[in-house]
């Protein structure tokens, strides 16, 4: 269990300074390898305002096996699954990119990077991309409906 | 090694292989016997193209020389290198052995080069097996262009799973085209990658270019193994070498992995989907080139297909990390003669072999465990496994050919893999070969020998001296003027050189061009002197007096320098045709390409 430390390390950093617009805390103290994270939509985003509940999952293998983010909160975006499981497509975070030298926080940076800034040619969610690709405007208020239906403050933590 | 210290000095040689068979038999056996070597081994590749009965007949006694001690050093590749390395100075390579050292002589840079290989390996034993790198060029420029690659790359790889089956992916024709964009070559037209590396990254032309190749395999569930091979290493002799890659024969001898010398031995794969001639690696302007020599089953960079089958690719830029798959899985791939082979290059690592910030700091640090309150710690890294400090006295440490440095129990997992002895570091993705590490004890006698060719140096010998000057002037990021007057003195004052050089282009032309186009099988031999006709005054008799030569070290060194020249030349009118020595050929084989 060589992971715990790190993990736990690696947790006070992110609590002690926290990276800009996103918070995080563990699921169960019990449980290191569940955490919650709270992220708010970047400026100048459609999200902006909103604040999504993911849920990072670190195998027990970690650092040597990636962890996984998935959304909680429901978000309208080209690179996250559109069903209950919310789901998202990193790239640092699949297997053959990953690097054990790679840090949470380093993670949760990229995924609220992926909010400002889609990309529409990993994307999960196909028919999302086209949108933002092909009717950029009619993309950005959908998702700005969407991260008011769902992820302002008085419906956050509604998956 | 024995087969490094040969091709240092034959392999452009052999590429002279069909002037030589219309040269006067006269030539000293001393100056033959390199190249007899060296044919052997390339007799494969080579009798293709060009058959030369007598030749193929008289290297035959060298051959099974020369394969037996191959045998000898292939037993000891991971047991004990010290016996291999005697077998091959005691064997009948004797000889060829003091070639090498003369070879390294014209690099006036090695010296104080090596005194920092001899020093850093005392305190860096993992920089023993990479010590020849430490001459190649320090290549920063080379790495810069990578991220969009990489882009490229990842991209790839991310849509893989959509497409049922790579080669049906590299096939069609947008792929392939989209190469192009991907990997300008040195054919195509301007190239900021090509044209823009030779400015930064050659400061020392003279250095060596190290490539290695590892075997990949594909993450993705859905893709079966591919061939499982140990990592090979070569260190060109020179940059005019060529890497060929091929099925693996019989008739090569045994393939040398992971020779300790410079090599351009041929890479053999015991596959049946690697054509005997399958594709070839060389090195040109400071960039690694892969090219498709007419393979029937495809050569694969990153799942693009280079060209159709039997037909020859053009030249196509790799970097670090790219993925080179020979030959596409036959029969499903059950049988491990079916597997197609998927190689991870490594190159353009060079800067991080030699000295910099980064691995002094580790030295340094090396040097200053437990010294207590005096030590400097300026450089403290942490351990990126556990995010610890790594450096406290009486830990358990294990540090990676790149420096980088972890506790041993947290790296542990990660070195004691099924891919051992392949250790990939967790931080920079730089693979190791800890088995060529471990035992390398090759390196007092290296180093002797190349203290002993530092001081061979200090002789005042023209012909040396000679090759000292045009080097800083062979870069082409010197301005064009003063290189082309060097050049013009360069001509006259080596017209063997010159001659020779043109040969060695001309041949390589003529090589692209027989496998290009199969209704004209021997070209080479007889239209060689017109078909260059900046250089055909000095081709032949730059030969004959080359044949004619009593002087066999100088004729041995000829083909080193050769390159120099020829390629400052065809750099300066334009760097992005360095083997188009003799007008449109290149481009003609070019256009037969998709």
């Amino acid at each position: 269990m060589g992971s715990q430390k790190r993990i736990a390390k690696e947790l006070a950093e992110l609590t002690e300074t926290a990276p800009e617009g996103i918070t995080v805390k563990l699921a169960d103290e019990s449980n290191l390898y569940i955490w919650n994270v709270y992220m708010e939509g970047p400026e100048n985003s459609p999200y902006q305002n909103g604040t999504f509940h993911l849920t990072l999952t670190l195998p027990t293998e970690y650092p040597f096996k990636p962890p996984t983010v998935s959304f909680r909160t429901k978000i309208y975006h080209p690179n996250v699954t559109n069903d209950d499981k919310g789901s998202m497509c990193l790239g640092m975070l699949r297997a053959d990119e990953w690097k054990p030298s790679s840090r949470i926080q380093a993670v949760l940076q990229f995924a609220r990077q992926l909010l400002a800034e889609p990309m529409p040619d990993d994307a999960v969610e196909g028919r999302i991309a086209e949108q933002y690709k092909s009717d950029f405007a009619r993309y950005e208020e959908v998702a700005r409906e969407w991260t008011r239906k769902y992820a302002s403050s008085s419906s956050s933590g509604r998956a | 090694m024995s087969t490094a210290s040969v091709s240092a000095s034959a392999s452009p040689s052999s590429n002279l292989l069909p002037s030589s068979s219309f040269s006067p038999p006269s030539a000293s056996s001393d100056s033959r016997l390199g190249p007899l070597r060296r044919l052997s081994q390339l007799r494969a590749y080579t009798q293709h193209h060009f058959s030369s009965p007598q030749h193929t007949a008289a290297s035959s006694s060298s051959s099974s020389s020369s394969a037996n001690s191959q045998r000898v050093s292939r037993r000891h590749t991971l047991g004990n290198r010290v016996s291999w390395f005697s077998a091959a100075s005691t064997g009948p390579e004797s000889s060829p052995s003091t070639v090498e050292t003369s070879n390294r002589a014209p690099c006036p840079e090695s010296e104080h080069q090596s005194t920092f290989a001899r020093y850093s390996s005392v305190f860096f034993p993992s920089y023993r097996g990479l010590e020849l790198d430490l001459r190649s060029q320090p290549s920063p420029s080379t790495e810069s262009p990578s991220p969009p690659l990489r882009n490229e790359t990842r991209r790839d790889i991310m849509a893989r799973p959509r497409g049922s089956s790579q080669a049906v992916d590299a096939r069609s024709n947008g792929e392939v085209s989209s190469a192009g964009n991907i990997h300008p070559s040195a054919l195509e037209s301007p190239d900021p990658v090509v044209s823009e590396s030779p400015s930064t990254s050659s400061p020392r032309p003279k250095q060596k270019a190290t490539i290695r190749f590892f075997p990949h395999q594909d993450s993705h569930a859905s893709s079966r193994p591919s061939l499982p091979f140990i990592p090979i290493s070569r260190t060109l002799p020179s940059d005019s070498c060529v890497i060929r890659v091929g099925r693996y024969s019989e008739r090569d001898g045994l393939p040398v992995a992971n020779p300790t010398e410079p090599s351009d031995a041929p890479v053999g794969f015991k596959s049946k989907v690697v054509s005997r001639k399958h594709c070839e690696f060389m090195y040109l302007n400071g960039q690694w080139h892969v090219k498709d020599v007419g393979s029937s089953s495809g050569t694969f960079l990153n799942h693009m297909r280079l060209s159709q089958p039997n037909i020859a690719s053009r030249l196509y830029t790799i970097k670090d990390g790219d993925i080179v798959q020979l030959g596409i899985d036959f029969r499903g791939g059950e049988e491990m003669i079916f597997r197609c082979v998927r190689i991870r290059i490594e190159c353009n690592r060079s800067w991080q072999q030699q000295p910099n910030e980064f691995n002094k700091n580790t030295e340094n640090l090396i040097k200053n465990l437990g010294k207590g309150d005096t030590a400097d710690y300026s450089g403290c890294r942490e351990c990126s496994i556990c995010l610890g400090s790594v450096l406290r006295p009486y830990q358990c440490l294990f540090m990676a050919a790149c420096a980088h440095v972890w506790h041993y129990k947290c790296v542990s997992r990660l070195i004691h893999t099924p891919d051992y002895p392949m250790f990939q570091c967790p931080n920079c993705r730089a693979y190791t070969d800890l088995s060529a590490e471990v035992d390398d004890t090759n390196d007092l006698e290296e180093e002797e020998e190349e203290s002993k060719s530092a001081s061979a140096e200090d002789k005042p010998e023209s012909a040396r001296s000679e090759t000292h000057t045009p080097q800083p002037e062979a870069n082409p990021a010197t301005p064009p003027s003063q290189t082309a007057g060097d050049e013009r003195r360069l001509e006259t004052r080596l017209p063997v050189e010159a001659g020779l050089a043109a040969n060695i282009e001309n041949m390589r032309l003529q090589d692209l061009d027989a496998s290009d186009d199969n209704s004209a099988p021997l070209p080479a031999p007889t239209s060689n002197p017109d078909s260059a006709p900046s250089n055909s005054n000095h081709e032949i008799p730059g030969w004959q007096s080359l044949t004619q030569s009593p002087s066999s070290s100088h004729t041995r060194q000829a083909p080193l320098r050769a390159e120099t020249p020829v390629r400052s030349e065809s750099s300066d009118e334009n760097p992005l045709t360095p083997l188009n020595d003799s007008g449109p050929l290149a481009l003609d084989g070019r256009a037969a390409m998709p």
